[in-house]
């Protein structure tokens, strides 16, 4: 049955088909609107941390200006960023699983052999645990550990690119590079790896690049190397050395800790309070007690990596997307009750209501199912078209907007699910004509 | 003619005049909304940004090694550079303004935090910044060379040089409309700075600030060991400079490191303002595409409306209608349905403008756009419904007379 009824969509298509075509466009360019600002979107809105999502969290604690809130938008948010000193306050706790205190640094890297150009590469000074709690894949030698920390050893690790600059690509384990005046060892060389979002660090920039040097943390406070990143100062204080501005009131430092159990979770809020209603006895904190701590999640939605623009944006797509709709169903009203005296010859011959009804929601099947795959075609180049035409200026988020089959399968079904509703209501007020009504006149 | 027999003939086939109606609600809040959200767009991206921003060209300089005579470098590369042809000027500067990089801080008019309070985007520069930028001075002049403070690296005592030239907008929220130049504004450590020049207009680096135009140049270079130059070239010849430049600079010096690509300070306005260019695009788009399926949806309910009702019309013609009668009815019918659809409208529109608002902090929708989008939609629908309402014009009064 349903391949005569296929056949008599055909037929159909055939008697109209610019009104066909039509109605095949507007869910085509419908779906495919929908389908740009929803890869954007899912783009920006994915979390890259998938399942530790939930055990790894970001610190923000309320060191900021009693007269002024951190976020016009928001009064009741912590400053995203942390000072030096209390970076290596909370390093210092016991509680955590692991624990990652960081910032974004760079200088300018020579080989004593003269073997590769002078190269700025932006480097990360950061913590051992770094490594194993963002999951950071290795392609020669590791990470260094909690010793090289402390010492801090002259060790740092190249990500694949920076190792094929200084080095052309081959095991480097071992090999020097200077650096601010120094030697440092490769102790390891990253395999390909990039974060959308870049989450562990959004201060920065979301969608930027990843760095291409990691290095100890202390090298910082020795080499006097001050942040390539954001910096936000609120207090007046006279700073007039690196130290002083290690020990100032400035927020350039992220710090992230893994908690695995719920115990622990609570213990490190704890810790955090008690932290801060201590150094409140020191005259500092001069806000009232206002701590977070954040998973993955929560971190990405209090930095708003989805943009006000994306979510209006998919809003207006999706109402878009209901005027085509709309539009295809008046289209099929008009058309079925124009062919409807067909129909009421059919059902005098026989057919019930059902058939006519599933024949007249196969029609608008076939028709939905077309705008589908052309609206995803037309989807997928638009998405690239958007690429290539605004890759160059926009936001890192586009230039890395995946082709994401899911993507394309979810706006099909939507499409098809779309088109059949579409058809339900005039299929079914075809369907209950009296043929009776359409007989007569003939 | 009345309005009733209208009314009695549409509600026979209520749903195609329903969902036309829906059709043109939302196509109201969509195109009221969007084109009130891009034209905030487009006088944003089209604010003039002061700066002669066509002809200008930065790029880093790094350097690396042990006791360099950095500000040596610096000396002696400007020297260079201002002698090369076609190029207008040039200066070092830390940052670079509209580039989304930047730094900012907070002054006073008076000592002590007293007075007004402003923040400004600030820029270092040498006794050249304002030629190289090309802003225009409304009163006060360039530094001098004997202003220009040259920092070594061990030298990175914090404040600004004791001389400044400030943008109009920055003067006007520490002064008010009281002349600025020759007087002194304080930082937070109550050091004055004195006012020796006075920009018009200039934008400094974060786009999306509501003081961006609020902007200070001082004159020093260094403490960092590395800086960016800015070069302002003659029209039409950045290109050809930039090359130029390259080799230049490296064939004087080798033993640092010259960024490249250069970048030209066009493309970083386009790459900051690009969020608002694109949502620009894609809202004139989609409304564009909104209006064409409704022009669409309601031509398809007009030309059914009429093939439907081909006899009627013949009979009204035969018994007296004149062509004109029926077009007026086809067209009556269509303002009723238009006009159902855009009082729905209106709300929804209203309502996706408070949304939008507070998702914005923009002011409240319109109301201008609103009654264009109503007027706009009555004319849109008019012209749509108007070709089928002539061909029901067409319809002989023999039609009558026959079956079908």
């Amino acid at each position: 049955m349903f391949a005569y009824y296929l056949r008599l969509a055909l037929a159909s298509f055939r008697r109209n088909p610019g009104l066909t075509a039509l109605m095949v466009f507007a869910i085509a360019l419908g779906i495919s609107v929908c389908m740009i600002t929803l890869t954007t979107y899912r783009a920006a809105a994915n979390n890259p941390a998938g399942e530790r999502s939930g055990i790894v969290f970001a610190a923000s604690i309320d060191n900021w200006d009693p007269e002024e809130p951190y976020e016009e938008y928001d009064k009741s948010l912590a400053p995203t960023m942390l000072t030096y000193r209390d970076a290596r306050a909370l390093h210092a706790s016991n509680i955590p699983d692991r624990k990652v205190i960081m910032y974004r640094s760079g200088e300018i890297y020579t080989r004593a052999d003269k073997g590769m150009d002078p190269q700025y590469f932006a480097t990360r000074m950061t913590t051992s645990d770094f490594f194993p709690m963002f999951e950071v894949p290795f392609l020669y030698g590791g990470p260094w550990d909690a010793k090289a920390d402390a010492g801090p050893e002259p060790v740092v690790v190249l990500s694949k690119e920076a190792n094929q600059k200084a080095f052309g690509g081959i095991n480097s384990v071992g090999k020097t590079l200077q650096w601010a005046k120094r030697e440092f060892r490769v102790i390891g060389v990253l395999d390909e790896w990039e974060i959308m979002p870049k989450y562990f660090d959004v201060s920065n920039g979301a969608f930027q690049k990843m760095e291409g040097a990691y290095m100890p943390f202390s090298w910082g406070q020795i080499l006097e190397l001050g942040s390539h990143g954001n910096t936000n100062c609120w207090k007046t204080e006279v700073v007039d050395s690196f130290q002083a501005f290690l020990n100032s009131e400035c927020i350039w430092t992220h710090a992230w800790f893994e908690l695995r159990t719920a115990e622990k979770q609570r213990a490190f809020r704890e810790f955090l309070d008690n932290y801060v209603l201590d150094q409140k006895k020191h005259g500092r904190f001069p806000r009232p007690l206002n701590n977070y701590l954040y998973d993955v999640d929560g971190w990405l939605k209090r930095n708003k990596v989805v943009g006000d623009d994306n979510k209006a944006m998919l809003v207006l797509a999706f109402a878009f997307l209901a005027v085509c709709l709309v539009n295809t169903v008046g289209l099929l009203l008009a058309k079925f009750l124009n062919a409807a005296p067909t129909s009421g010859v059919r059902r005098a011959l026989g057919a019930s209501r059902r058939d006519i009804f599933w024949q007249h929601l196969t029609e608008s099947g076939v028709v939905a199912l077309a705008g589908g795959l052309v609206g995803g075609l037309l989807g997928i180049a638009g998405t690239w078209a958007l690429r290539a035409w605004y890759g160059r200026f926009v936001d890192e988020a586009l230039r890395a907007l995946p082709f994401d089959s899911t993507n394309f399968l979810i706006i099909i079904a939507i499409a098809v699910a779309a088109g059949v509703l579409a058809g339900l209501y005039p299929a079914w007020r075809i369907g209950r004509a009296a043929p009776a009504s359409y007989l007569k006149v003939q | 003619m009345g309005i009733r027999p209208i009314f009695s003939a549409l509600l026979r086939n209520r749903a195609g005049a329903i969902l036309v109606a829906l059709q043109i609600a939302i196509t109201l809040a969509i195109v009221v909304n969007a084109v009130y959200l891009t034209q905030q767009r487009v006088s944003k991206i089209g604010r003039p940004s002061g700066i002669d921003d066509q002809n200008i060209f930065a790029f880093w300089v790094n350097t690396y090694q042990k006791d360099y005579d950095f500000l040596g470098m610096v000396r002696e590369d400007m020297a260079m550079l201002r002698q090369m042809p076609d190029i207008v000027d040039v200066s070092p500067m830390q940052q670079v303004p509209l580039s989304g990089s930047g730094s900012s801080s907070g002054f006073y008019s008076l000592p002590d935090k007293k007075g007004e309070e402003s923040p400004a985007n600030t820029y270092s520069v040498d006794d050249h910044g304002i030629k190289t930028l090309g802003v225009t001075l409304s009163a006060g002049g360039e530094f001098d060379a004997s202003d220009v403070e040259y920092k070594k690296e061990d030298q990175k005592e914090p404040g600004y040089p004791p001389k400044a030239i400030i943008s109009q907008a920055f003067a006007k929220a520490l002064f008010k409309d009281e002349p600025a130049l020759g007087r002194n504004f304080y930082d937070d450590q109550s050091r004055p700075i004195r006012i020796v020049g006075v920009i018009s207009h200039m934008q400094g680096s974060w786009v999306g600030w509501d003081k961006v135009d609020r902007t200070m140049l001082y004159p020093q270079v260094g403490p960092y060991g590395s800086t960016q130059y800015v070069i302002r070239t003659r029209p039409g010849s950045i290109d050809r400079v930039m090359a130029n430049v390259e080799v230049a600079l490296r064939k004087r010096d080798p033993n640092r490191v010259i960024a490249t690509p250069m970048t030209k300070m066009s493309d970083m306005k386009r790459r900051s303002y690009s969020s608002d260019s694109l949502m620009a695009v894609t809202l004139s788009t989609v409304t564009g595409l909104v209006l064409v399926f409704s022009s669409l949806g309601i031509f398809g309910l007009a030309t059914f409306n009429v093939n439907s009702r081909t006899r009627q019309i013949g009979t009204r013609r035969a018994v007296g209608a004149r062509k004109l009668d029926i077009v007026q009815y086809f067209l009556a019918e269509n303002w009723i349905v238009t006009s159902a659809g855009v009082v729905v409208g209106c709300s929804l529109a209203l309502a996706a403008g408070y949304w939008l608002s507070t998702q914005y902090q923009l002011p409240r929708l319109d109301l201008y756009y609103l009654v264009g989008g109503v007027l706009g939609l009555w004319v849109l629908g008019q012209v749509a419904a108007w070709q089928p309402a002539l061909k029901a014009a067409k319809v002989s009064p023999a039609m009558a007379t026959r079956n079908v």
